[in-house]
């Protein structure tokens, strides 16, 4: 029986959103007999709600409230009001995700100390190392059913488009060419089926093949009656008492009515973008600067991955729609060596687009229109293409800021998104694109298309972990410098973005939390 | 200007699917071969874009127009063009803000086509002089709103999808299992 709880219970947690870090913290503390409410900002969806067809889904699931690009990146004026493609409804993003499930790399995790600083960036350890994270990676792949070792489930299957790069890629000499780890089961597995090489993982899995919260955390929270989950309740505040403890917050409930619950703790997981801002908007006299801010840093060093596509028209049909997304990766790059130019490294995501957003990607933006485009769309079924997703370096002008002006529907101030690259960004993208040519040419590619980057959906950073306060906003726990009750559950407590797709390690971070949290429950330390 | 994928999705459902046109092929290469096609393909609601106050010479301008947008001379016919056009004319006619977007920008275009190439835009015939003409006004709202319809006319419209060889949805046939890992080429 679903549990209901009252406005004033004071005893529960309330969790902002439901994707991959709150709706993995609801059902890690449901499971441990912790009592949660969910406030999600978007509506409810199901399996029957997910169509293939791109732009009807992308108008459906998307998180379109006013927010504002801003920045030297080319979104400033091609996306200028959706600097991040990310989704608002139940489960958040992990409805729209592709399943790419790489764990991060030794040095990643002191991305400072191995690259010995990089000027202008500002670069910092995590408070963490990949073997502290080790057992929670695994038990995010369990949980998640990652193709590879742990779960003991086979990697995909190869498709056509991957084979295209795949077989380039062999051609200039690469070799770490897989398609996994995936969180898309290839067999049935846990309730849920084997992929069908439907297409569309980024549109909502149809089948739920693919891991999302929507159909496994947060059905599984709510059937141990220890969660509630609120959809279309948007936070608009947290509130504090006078010694600076969290005692609940303020949110407008599905009729816009403001509503006022009571918590013990709060876990703040709504996304880089709309985390920090919720911080920011919950100023007050005690906390001028906002929640959680004595650092300064909330909202700061918003990194969203270096990222670019590559397409070309092969010389043969490839049909890439045809099976999943992003059916695998090559990491021939993703290593660590700065004579390449750069700090970092990067993955090659072979990426599946469709007819309908290729055509408004291929070359994005006001000026994108012409014989270029046009004649690239012709040879749709020719296409083959990538994604290119590396480590971005933090840098604290790159930040989530409040709008002087101009107010979102319920009052508040709307989020400014600052992106400028960094030279090394900007290196790396360099550099990807003179090896995704190679590529390309080394196959008999007829043309090539460089795609900037696309409105982020790897969103990081803003409220950063940190191993001193004033570093960071929260702790190796995720738990706030400033206030012990509250937690910060997304990929805004990355410290630095690494080259992989965060979501595996926003899960393994979330189980970690919630572990820790429900025993500082049990002492009475919280 | 601002342009942004959520005008893009404004017109997702402004533009209703062409069905079942023959494709033939049509080329538009001289300006006079064109307007008399275009007369010869003026089908549709012609009531509409006359109620605008749109004469037919300004509707063959702006059909010229969204051919130079995204040309595909032998691959597309008229009508998806077309199509677009006129739902945007449609539109025209009951919003006036609409109809001064249009009329203001055609006339606009119409100036810019006297000054440089002394003649009306669409009896300009070299392609790449129309493309130059459409560049020195491609960041107007005028021009965007065009851009923005004919993306989801052309690249978002079913009835189009198999030309371009993409498949659309395929969880109704249970996915792509027989197909995705073929390749003949490679």
């Amino acid at each position: 029986m679903a549990a209901k709880f009252d406005l004033n219970d004071d005893s529960i947690v309330v969790i902002i959103g439901s994707g991959a870090g709150g709706g993995t913290v609801a059902n890690e503390l449901a499971q441990r007999g912790v009592k949660s409410v969910i406030l999600e900002a978007g509506k409810t969806l199901s399996l029957e709600d997910i169509e293939n067809d791109e732009w009807s889904m992308f108008s459906k699931i998307s998180w379109l409230d006013k927010r504002q690009s801003a920045g030297s990146w080319h979104g400033a004026v091609n996306h200028p009001g959706l600097p991040a493609w990310i989704v608002k409804g139940l489960g958040g993003s992990t409805v729209h995700w592709a399943g790419v499930s790489i764990r991060y790399q030794e040095h990643e995790f002191k991305m400072k100390t191995t690259s010995g600083g990089v000027a202008g960036a500002n670069l910092l350890d995590w408070p963490i190392t990949l073997d502290e994270l080790k057992p929670w990676y695994d038990k995010a792949e369990l949980k998640m059913g990652t193709t590879g070792e742990v779960t003991g489930m086979p990697h995909l299957p190869w498709s056509a488009d991957f084979k295209v790069l795949a077989e380039g890629a062999r051609r200039i000499g690469y070799s770490k060419i897989t398609a996994g780890p995936m969180s898309i089961n290839s067999e049935a597995r846990d309730g849920r089926p084997a992929c069908q090489q439907i297409g569309f993982c980024m549109q909502g899995c149809k089948i739920g093949a693919k891991w999302s919260t929507l159909y496994t955390e947060l059905p599984r929270a709510v059937d141990t009656g220890n969660c509630e989950i609120r959809t279309n309740c948007m936070v608009l505040q947290v509130e504090h008492d006078k010694s600076g403890k969290v005692t609940g917050v303020v949110y407008a409930d599905q009729d816009g009515k403001k509503q006022r619950q009571k918590a013990r703790v709060v876990c703040v997981a709504g996304n880089s973008i709309e985390s920090p801002r919720l911080l920011l908007n919950s100023e007050s006299s005690l906390f001028p600067n906002g929640l959680a801010n004595s650092s300064g840093q909330v909202g700061r060093n918003y990194m969203t991955h270096m990222t670019a596509g590559v397409y070309g028209v092969m010389p043969g049909e490839v049909h890439m729609n045809r099976g999943t997304a992003v059916a695998g990766i090559v990491r021939d790059e993703a290593h660590y060596d700065d004579t390449r130019g750069f700090a970092g490294g990067y993955t090659l995501e072979k990426l599946a687009l469709g007819l309908g957003f290729l055509s408004a990607f291929l070359v994005p933006g006001p000026t994108g229109w012409g014989r270029e485009v046009s004649s690239g769309l012709e040879n749709y079924k020719y296409m083959s293409g990538v994604w290119i997703c590396g480590e971005d370096m933090p840098q604290e002008q790159n930040r989530i800021a409040l709008h002087a002006t101009e107010k979102d529907q319920y009052g508040l101030p709307i989020p400014v998104v600052h992106k400028t690259d960094h030279p090394n960004d900007t290196n790396m993208r360099n550099h990807a694109y003179g090896q995704m040519a190679k590529i390309y040419h080394s196959l008999g590619a007829k043309k090539i298309y460089n795609l900037p980057a696309y409105p982020a959906s790897h969103n990081m950073g803003t409220n950063r972990m940190s191993a001193k306060p004033e570093d960071g906003v929260v702790n190796k726990w995720g738990q706030s410098h400033d206030i012990k009750n509250l937690f910060v559950s997304d990929g805004s407590q990355f410290t630095t973005s690494a080259s992989p797709n965060p979501t595996l390690t926003i899960v393994a971070l979330a189980i970690r939390q919630a572990d820790y949290l429900a025993t500082q429950l049990k002492k009475g330390a919280i | 200007m601002l342009y942004d994928l959520t005008i893009v999705k404004d017109h997702y459902r402004e533009i209703a699917p062409i069905s079942d046109f023959k494709l033939s092929r049509r080329g538009l290469l001289a300006s006079t071969a064109f307007l008399a096609l275009a007369t010869a393909t003026a089908v549709g609601p012609t009531g509409s874009w006359a109620a605008a106050g749109v004469s037919a010479e300004q509707r063959l301008a702006l059909i010229r127009m969204a051919r130079d947008i995204y040309p595909h001379d032998d691959f597309l016919p008229d009508e998806p063009y077309v199509a677009v056009v006129d739902s945007i004319l449609k539109e025209a006619e009951s919003s006036e803000e609409t109809r001064k977007l249009v009329m203001d920008g055609l006339s606009d275009l119409e100036a810019r086509a006297k000054k440089i190439h002394g003649t009306s835009f669409a009896a300009i015939a070299d392609p790449n002089k129309r493309e130059g003409v459409l560049r020195s006004i491609e960041l107007t709202g005028f021009f965007q709103k065009f851009k923005g319809g004919l993306l989801m006319g052309l690249y978002n419209n079913k009835a189009l999808y198999p030309k371009f060889g993409y498949d659309g949805s395929s969880w109704e046939q249970g996915g792509f299992m027989d197909s995705f890992d073929k390749i003949g080429w490679l």
